[in-house]
């Protein structure tokens, strides 16, 4: 009983410092779309060029069932390609690490890959792995994501401290070793990054390749393209609604894995460069 | 610095000259300026646009008083759209989609109804047994998005069969080509009789080393079962065509254009030459097949091409409403027929043949690859 108005502050003080973090931003967006709804009424916009937020809830409503659907299955083509495009940047940012003259082969073209538009590919990897084979998909998002986790693996495992180096070699450690306890470790809010990064862009990936068709029922990509060619423009927006709240929820998901992962890490213990 | 900027200032003189005579408005035959104009087509030039090429390569629009800008289509191109941002004077689309666009909001008005015969048909391998909509049950179908899913869609509602329940009938939005069907990743495809039609018959097949024959297939035409819709037509945005002097323009056009069609009727191989001269991306002999199977879905018109016969319209309108592609019945402003009429009575006056009653196809044989 004593204890409780010790807690009951803290709790308090923690509650408080929640709604300073983020309070401005729900602000900013019960504004914006307070904003939004006004501005469409008292500027009387045509409904086809943008629809007021009450009418994209509505369609939201009306379109939920396909639309929890074709987003469950749209985020699961993205996570499936995040995975595959995140092991093969993973496992491709150690070699190259390890074997620096192979990284010196490499990396200029693995840079002038990353410079193709790769949703160009979309139609092409429907050829080779089929329209209805979610592997499609997956494939656009995994080439997405593959970049940006790479290159930032890489100068993670790259970019240490030549004193820990120094230190590992002053041990007489292996390679190994010395990845396994310096590189890798160094690595990881870097990798972070990049896999935040790429969370976003793999349900992009996913979004965009169903536009080149693709079974209907679980396209959100083909829905937008369709609803948005008959003017029914506040289905449209709520199909993107549900696909950015996918791609926030990734991402911090992401986040969370970050933090727990990286809880040793100065950055995640609340230590401020003050 | 003198010198330099005399030169300076002539090089300026120059180019406004240049710039002058390049921006000078173009001059009809009688002296009088002509009016600018766009039309967006449908999709990418092929002979399915014959008419508006020939009136253009012909002078019909010049004589018209009209400098008429032709824009390709394509799969990202919506014409409604470009018509309501005022990029386009006219659009070509089918009757069912710009019910659609109608329905939410943009205003546009059919002012000729060139096609009076859907051409569009769903085809299955023979050796599936699919030999009509109700067989597809529980089958992937492939249609075509963005509003010209919908006949597919009504001819299967019609057999009790939910386009939007994937558990009754698995729909697959299929890209413009057939490999999707030539891989049998679908059970069935839409097809145009003009086009991916002749696509798969153009395709050697593996087995045979022949190609593939009509025999292989079953096409099954829309508008025998009952929910073919009325295809290209033209509209224009509701506002642009409350101006008297825009409703000049458009008679102008339409005349102009059905005298295209007319040509392309009457002079087979003319029409083909003017179509592979403006560069279509599939070659001489596909484009062959679809002019003679264009014509075929025009002529002959008793009413007069363009002309729309009401109960034609009444049964797309009915068909868009029974299946859901509109929610309220549509209106009779969705179309007008006075310009079209107009423009087929001055081609009468002229002598035109604008019913084509003794019209016959011709035979065309497919070649390899469409080439």
């Amino acid at each position: 009983m004593s204890l409780q108005p010790v807690v009951f502050p803290g709790r308090l003080h923690r509650a408080g410092r929640r709604v300073r973090d983020w309070g401005p931003a729900a602000a900013v967006l019960v504004g914006g779309i307070v904003a939004w709804q006004g501005l469409v009424t008292a500027l009387d916009i045509q409904r086809f060029l943008l629809p007021k937020p009450t009418e994209i809830l509505s369609a939201l409503r009306e379109n939920w069932s396909f639309l929890r659907g074709a987003g469950l299955y749209t985020f699961w083509e993205a996570v499936g390609g995040f995975v595959i495009g995140g092991a093969v940047a993973i496992a491709t940012a150690l070699s190259l690490a390890r074997w620096r003259p192979l990284g010196r082969a490499l990396l200029p073209y693995a840079i002038a890959a990353n410079a193709v538009p790769i949703i160009a590919f979309a139609p092409i990897f429907n050829n080779w792995f089929g329209l209805i084979n979610p592997v499609s998909k997956m494939a656009i998002a995994a080439v997405l994501v593959f970049f940006p986790v790479m290159i930032n693996m890489l100068r993670g495992l790259t970019s240490v401290h030549p004193s820990s180096i120094e230190l590992m070699s002053s041990y007489a450690a292996g390679e190994a070793a010395t990845f396994r306890r310096v590189r890798i470790p160094n690595s990881l809010p870097f990798l972070f990054s990049g896999l935040k990064v790429a969370s976003v862009l793999a349900m992009i990936g996913a979004v965009v390749s169903q536009y080149f068709g693709g079974l209907r029922s679980t396209s959100l990509g083909l829905f937008i393209k369709d609803r948005a060619a008959l003017a029914l423009y506040a289905e449209a927006w709520a199909a993107i609604v549900v696909a950015s709240t996918l791609g926030v929820g990734f991402y911090l998901a992401i986040t969370l894995v970050e933090r727990s992962v990286l809880r040793w890490h100065p950055s995640m213990r609340g230590v401020r460069a003050e | 610095m003198r010198r330099f900027t005399w030169r300076l200032l002539a090089v300026v003189a120059v180019v406004a000259m240049v710039g002058a005579a390049c921006g000078e408005e173009g001059t009809a035959p009688g002296g009088g300026e002509l009016d600018s104009v766009t039309v967006q087509l449908k999709w990418v030039t092929q002979a399915q646009f014959a008419g508006y090429y020939a009136a253009l390569d012909q002078g019909y629009y010049e004589d018209e008083g009209l400098d008429v800008t032709i824009l390709p289509g394509g799969p990202d191109i919506t014409p409604a759209q470009v018509v309501a941002g005022g990029q386009a004077e006219f659009g070509l689309d089918w009757l069912p989609s710009v019910l659609a666009q109608r329905d939410a909001g943009v205003d546009l008005v059919d002012i000729a109804q060139v096609f009076t015969r859907p051409g569009i048909t769903e085809i299955a391998w023979k050796d599936t047994g699919i030999n009509s909509f109700d067989d597809m049950a529980g089958k992937r179908v492939g249609v075509w998005c963005c509003g010209n899913q919908f006949p597919i869609f009504a001819a299967l509602t019609k057999e009790g069969i939910d386009p939007n329940d994937p558990s009754e009938v698995q729909i697959v939005d299929q890209p413009f080509d057939m490999n999707l069907f030539l891989n049998r990743e679908v059970d069935a495809a839409s097809a145009m009789t003009y086009n991916e039609l002749a696509q798969v018959l153009e395709t050697e097949n593996p087995d045979t080393g022949q190609l593939y024959q009509l025999s292989d297939l079953n096409v099954i035409k829309l508008s025998e079962v009952g929910t073919g819709t009325l295809e290209d037509l033209v509209f224009v945005g509701g506002d642009w065509i409350a101006d008297e002097a825009n409703q000049d323009i458009a008679r102008r056009f339409l005349k102009a254009t059905f005298q295209g069609w007319v040509y392309c009727r009457d002079n087979f191989e003319g029409c083909l030459d003017i179509v592979l001269a403006n560069g279509p991306i599939l070659g001489e002999g596909h484009m062959r097949w679809q002019l003679n199977e264009i014509n075929a879905l025009i002529w002959p018109n008793t009413l007069g091409i363009g002309v729309m016969d009401p109960e034609q319209f009444q049964i797309t309108a009915d068909i868009s409403l029974d299946y859901g592609v509109i929610a309220n019945p549509a209106s009779e402003d969705a179309y007008r027929t006075d310009l079209a009429a107009a423009a087929v009575q001055e081609l009468e006056a002229e002598g035109v043949d604008v019913n084509g009653a003794g019209y016959q196809k011709e035979n065309v044989e497919v070649t390899p690859g469409g080439e």
